[in-house]
């Protein structure tokens, strides 16, 4: 893709979603729901950004969203903290967590990686069930909306602000995360997928990339996670769970593993057919599993990975930069 | 509490029974294929209900605890022939990520065909009194759960190093395509490795439902302990699988006694010393999985 051409696509996708307001209820859909598929796409970047670009299993993020989420949570319950204030403490809440998951985490690789993501993201989760005194335990905590504007006026959040807000964050994440992919940092995490020990002596240490990496990530999912927890005024220990981390990796493969907006089609395509079918169905969690079952089986690259597929065999070109998994 | 300290080690014991022969299922098929089967709760419920119905049906609890783990087994057989097996060949995470599918697809099924609550399941009237072993009384059927999962334990030991069957997996564990090139049949060991730790599952699953409750996540619940036993055990390990089990069980178990609103960390912290001490865990062979 040219680079004019990717300007001018990423140009329209952001005045499409810039006039989401008036658009999303010729889809019967509410303004929240369009908010929520542009906060889930930064989480579905974080993961992106271990599987899709590096090949690490990342079925561990949801950790670092819930702990974004409580963050937020628990600074606006007790500390009355701004909106943009919660945001930040909820991604450093996440930053920690990679610190201190990062080094139990970056011994293996491949599967093993997944496995101890899994079982050690569930630490959080037990935590926030626990700890019913602070967390509400399993009942969750609810989260008044936290004032914006200056401490003195009092003004907070309406859905239309908060949808802006989550749009301006989003392009900027994402501005963020392609610049990150692009950058001879992310090309060193492309190389480490396709051959680490290659990586290794050429004389760059790869556990301090994928650290960085995975710091990275653990950021943008709690930021992710903060302002969900902001848009739906509610934190609760399932946003903590193992579950929480498939459902990121699955909206990954939908939309195209090892692409820049692979993220936003595959959360758009979770969110809002999550929302429809669960209207229309109380036994939409068969529909989710069997969606995991046909996206695995028939559709490994995702939407944006098959076309990007076809392009190039129609332009007979073999050297793409973007990675596939 | 001193006086529950002995009581409360065999419980750590029995719940690391469990553990242990989940993990074991887990373990053959990761081995073998590199697969993470997340739908292995699933497949442990199944039986659980299904021996729940057929005890309603009046089959004996013996029969159904044979019978239930073996249909579970056909459920298996088909699901590995048809979506498993297209996966082998491609990236771990994606077979996860069906699997994990699946179960979703499961939980739902229970729920629709069982009823979305916890179903009582108590075992038989000949195993449901006390014991005495002589020093302290313990409940029969817990007895009885250990003798069956040591005995299963046993089994699979027996098969895997005294049978030309068994020694044919433990090779294509080691390389599967020369095992194929000898002219083993290596789709035939995967369809039945993948059956053998169905059918561990199965039996733990019916053994769990009359003593831990059977809902439809009830299979789901032992999934995260095995997986930490896993990695405590050392991944490629099947006699780590089994220590490892032990010790999340008798940790869980102490930290309940003792500290109980930290008995769901404690298995991750011990999971955590384990890794700082040895990072392949306990029995963790060099090379196997990175």
């Amino acid at each position: 893709m040219t680079a004019r051409k990717e300007l001018l696509i990423s140009a329209a996708v952001v005045v499409l979603f810039a006039f989401g307001p008036w658009l999303s209820p010729l889809l019967h859909l509410d303004v929240s729901i369009v908010s929520e598929v542009l906060v889930t796409a930064i989480a579905v970047m974080s993961v992106n950004l271990l599987l899709g670009y590096t090949g690490l299993p990342a079925f561990g993020n949801a950790a670092y969203f819930g702990l974004g989420a409580y963050g937020a949570a628990l600074s606006v319950t007790y500390g009355h903290v701004h909106f943009i204030e919660a945001v930040l403490i909820g991604m450093v809440a996440a930053l920690l967590g990679g610190l201190i998951l990062g080094p139990f985490l970056l011994r293996r690789r491949g599967i093993y990686f997944g496995l101890l993501s899994i079982a050690f993201g569930q630490v959080f989760y037990f935590i926030a069930y626990r700890y019913t005194d602070v967390t509400g335990g399993e009942d969750g905590m609810q989260i008044a909306r936290p004032y914006a504007g200056l401490p003195s006026a009092h003004v907070t959040v309406t859905d239309l602000g908060f949808y802006y807000t989550a749009l301006v964050i989003f392009v900027i994440a994402l501005f963020a995360f392609r610049t990150i992919v692009r950058s001879p940092f992310g090309r060193t995490l492309i190389a480490i997928r396709q051959n680490e020990p290659r990586v290794r002596y050429l004389g760059l240490n790869t556990d301090r990339f994928i650290f960085v990496a995975l710091l990275i990530s653990a950021t943008m999912a709690g930021l992710s996670g903060a302002l969900f927890g902001l848009l739906i005024n509610f934190a609760y220990p399932l946003e903590l769970d193992w579950h929480q981390s498939g459902y990121f990796v699955l909206s990954m493969i939908l939309g195209g593993a090892g692409t820049v907006w692979g993220s936003l089609v595959g959360a758009f395509i979770y969110v809002i057919g999550k929302d429809i079918i669960s209207t229309i169905t109380q036994w939409w969690q068969i529909f989710l599993g069997a969606l995991f079952v046909v996206c695995v089986l028939g559709f490994p690259r995702g939407i944006l990975g098959t076309l990007q597929a076809l392009r190039r065999r129609a332009a007979q070109q073999f050297a793409d930069d973007d990675a596939h998994v | 509490m001193i006086e529950h300290l002995g009581p409360q080690l065999f419980n750590g014991i029995v719940l690391g029974a469990f553990y242990a022969i989940v993990a074991l299922g887990l373990s053959l098929i990761m081995n073998l294929t590199g697969t993470i089967n997340m739908a292995h709760g699933s497949f442990m419920t199944l039986a659980g209900y299904l021996a729940y119905s057929m005890v309603l049906r009046h089959v004996p609890f013996g029969w159904a605890l044979i019978l239930a783990p073996l249909f579970a087994v056909v459920v298996g057989v088909v699901v590995e022939r048809t979506l498993v097996r297209p996966l082998y060949k491609r990236e771990p995470f994606y077979s996860l990520l069906m699997t994990f599918g699946l179960s979703l697809m499961a939980e739902e099924a229970f729920r629709l065909i069982w009823g979305p609550n916890g179903v009582p399941f108590s075992p038989p009237a000949s195993l449901a009194g006390a014991a005495s072993l002589g020093f302290m009384q313990f409940p029969t059927f817990r007895i009885f759960i250990v003798g069956v999962l040591v005995i299963a334990i046993a089994a699979l030991a027996m098969f895997l190093t005294r049978t030309r069957f068994g020694l044919r997996l433990r090779a294509a564990v080691q390389d599967s395509e020369m095992i194929a090139a000898l002219g083993t049949n290596t789709q035939l060991l995967y369809a039945v490795n993948f059956s053998l730790g169905i059918f561990l599952a199965g039996i733990a699953g019916v053994l769990a439902a009359g003593m831990l409750g059977l809902s439809p996540t009830s299979g789901n619940a032992l999934l995260m302990p095995a997986f930490v036993t896993v990695i405590i055990g050392g991944m490629g390990s099947l006699f780590g699988s089994i220590v490892g089990g032990l010790l999340v069980g008798i940790a869980i178990s102490m930290t309940t006694l003792f500290i109980p609103a930290a008995s769901e960390v404690a298995m991750y912290v011990l999971m955590a010393i384990v890794l700082l001490v040895r990072p392949r865990g306990l029995f963790g062979e060099e090379g196997i999985f990175g």
